[in-house]
């Protein structure tokens, strides 16, 4: 139970020992900055690599003899798939005008050709969300069923290399918060052991006159929650610090930066991540010391 | 209130106290008595559970303590109150705090803790010293603060590791005055001591240790 002895008794230490507790607090703060300029780069790699999704799309090759009905038999059937958003039937000579379009000024390659040796095609478009390998491979699976479906192409290698920038940023992301979280645990944990170590006369003393281990270790555990926080707010000032000092200046003169996303919400629990994170520290070392 | 049965303890194979058993009864003051080394600060710390017997059963105010569990340790130092032979006060704390401790450990309100301080304070003759710091007090003084911080919180049992050794007779006679003033409101009183003046036709109990062994009971 937080008394307000134990608060007193936990600012009574901070203000003591108030260099060792600083170096602490800078050393969080130094590291919840490190972790929250990573999760900056990678929210902006996200956005920017959810964007890529919207310009994909897959074809479906048809047989160029197909009656109507069957036309809309296979778009039925390919919009029946809930990751499926449009289907766009493209006639050979729609197909080869839009070739031609493509190729503006460099029609003249298709001069040679009597006969327009492009398929009818089908051009699906999928949800946003649902933009993946697995999604396409299944599609692709069902429209190669169909009667009157030749070939689906869908790039395979672009979804292949989405999904491995995404992963690979993920990985990469989660390493850097467990590892850097670990960190600051560890530098909670030895600022507390070297508090303890330090009053472990008075400790002693406060046992010996009836204190509860509740008793002795609140302190410590609001001095854990002061400096994770501590460290925590100053991180959060350094990130809006960065933010306003660095990207928007850069902004104004090369246009790259103004397209950087500072998402100010996501960094405004920094202060009770740095508690939890203190308190996390200050709860192990009390639990392996003995006395 | 205290009753120690075949209790043995020993320190690096040295035997500390050899089979010792002896019972005192509620509302008594006892003294032990020895040459120094003969068991008597081993005693106390077995009482307060600074220490655990090698084999023997302790009860304290009906705790069986040899095998207590150890988060039920403080609430039976809760009933004692301890008169340290090194004192034990807190340097960086005023006299007042270090008084004060003992009954916010307990969960004191702050108002009764103040008034509790206090009298405790008036009750040593050192109300005057409450702002003071254990360092700027002669020894008789520091004395005193640990009494009164043994006393501010009622205790039941008072155990006492050589009150007076460091003082002048005068002091030590105030010291001895302020425990049979405890002993009068009914508390169970343990002063061990090598000074024969203390309990001298004072008509109380004495356990003589000698060499870790209980030597002899009588009567001062």
């Amino acid at each position: 139970m937080i008394t307000p002895y134990a608060l007193k008794l936990a600012v009574q230490s901070l203000l003591k020992e108030k260099w060792i507790n600083l170096l602490s607090v800078m050393t969080i703060a130094a590291g919840l900055l490190i972790i929250s300029v990573s999760f900056f780069a990678l929210y902006n790699i996200d956005i920017a690599t959810k964007k890529l999704p919207e310009k994909f799309s897959m074809t479906v090759y048809l047989d160029n003899s197909l009656q109507k009905e069957r036309l809309d038999s296979i778009t039925d059937a390919l919009r029946k798939n809930r990751a499926v958003l449009s289907v766009r039937y493209i006639s050979k000579d729609e197909a080869m005008k839009e070739l031609k379009s493509y190729l503006k000024n460099s029609d003249y390659i298709l001069e040679g050709l009597e006969d327009n040796p492009l398929p009818d095609s089908m051009e699906i478009k999928l949800r946003k969300d649902d933009v993946g390998q697995e999604t396409a491979q299944q599609i692709a699976r069902e429209a190669l069923q169909l009667k009157g479906v030749t070939e689906v192409d869908y790039g395979e290698k672009f979804l292949s290399t989405l999904t491995a920038i995404k992963k690979g940023f993920k990985v990469i992301g989660l390493a850097f918060v467990v590892v850097l979280s670990t960190g600051i645990i560890f530098v909670c944990y030895s600022t507390v052991k070297i508090l303890f170590y330090r009053r472990s006369e008075e400790i002693e003393t406060f046992k010996l006159l009836g204190a509860t281990k509740g008793f002795i270790r609140t302190p410590f555990l609001i001095e854990g929650a002061v400096i994770g926080t501590a460290g925590g707010l100053l991180s959060l000032v350094g990130c809006f610090s960065l933010y306003y000092t660095v990207f928007l200046r850069l902004g104004s003169n090369m246009p790259l930066f103004k397209a950087i996303l500072f998402p100010a919400n996501l960094f405004l629990p920094l202060p009770v991540i740095g508690m939890l994170l203190g308190i996390t520290g200050a709860a192990i070392a009390l639990g392996r010391l003995r006395y | 209130m205290i009753h120690f049965q075949n209790v043995t303890k020993e320190f690096d194979n040295q035997t500390a106290l050899r089979d010792i058993s002896f019972s005192i009864e509620k509302g008594q003051m006892v003294f032990v008595t020895g040459p120094s080394g003969s068991g008597k600060t081993t005693l106390l710390k077995l009482i307060y559970l600074a220490e655990r017997p090698d084999s023997g059963e302790i009860i304290i105010d009906e705790w069986e303590t040899a095998r207590i569990k150890e988060s039920l340790i403080p609430f039976v130092r809760r009933n004692i109150g301890i008169v340290f032979q090194d004192f034990r006060l807190l340097e960086n704390r005023t006299v007042f705090e270090n008084i004060a401790l003992a009954l916010r450990i307990r969960g004191i309100s702050e108002k009764e803790t103040k008034t509790r301080t206090y009298d405790a304070l008036k009750t040593v003759n050192l109300r005057h010293k409450s702002d003071s710091y254990p360092k700027t007090l002669s020894g008789g003084e520091q004395q005193r603060v640990v009494i009164a911080r043994a006393i501010v919180t009622e205790p039941v049992i008072l155990l006492a590791d050589e009150p007076t050794g460091n003082l002048d007779p005068d002091t030590a006679e105030g010291v001895m005055k302020t425990f049979k003033n405890v002993h009068a409101k009914g508390t169970t009183i343990l002063v061990a001591t090598h000074n024969r003046e203390l309990y001298r036709n004072t008509g109380k109990r004495i356990l003589r240790l000698d060499s870790g062994n209980l030597a002899g009971e009588e009567i001062a």
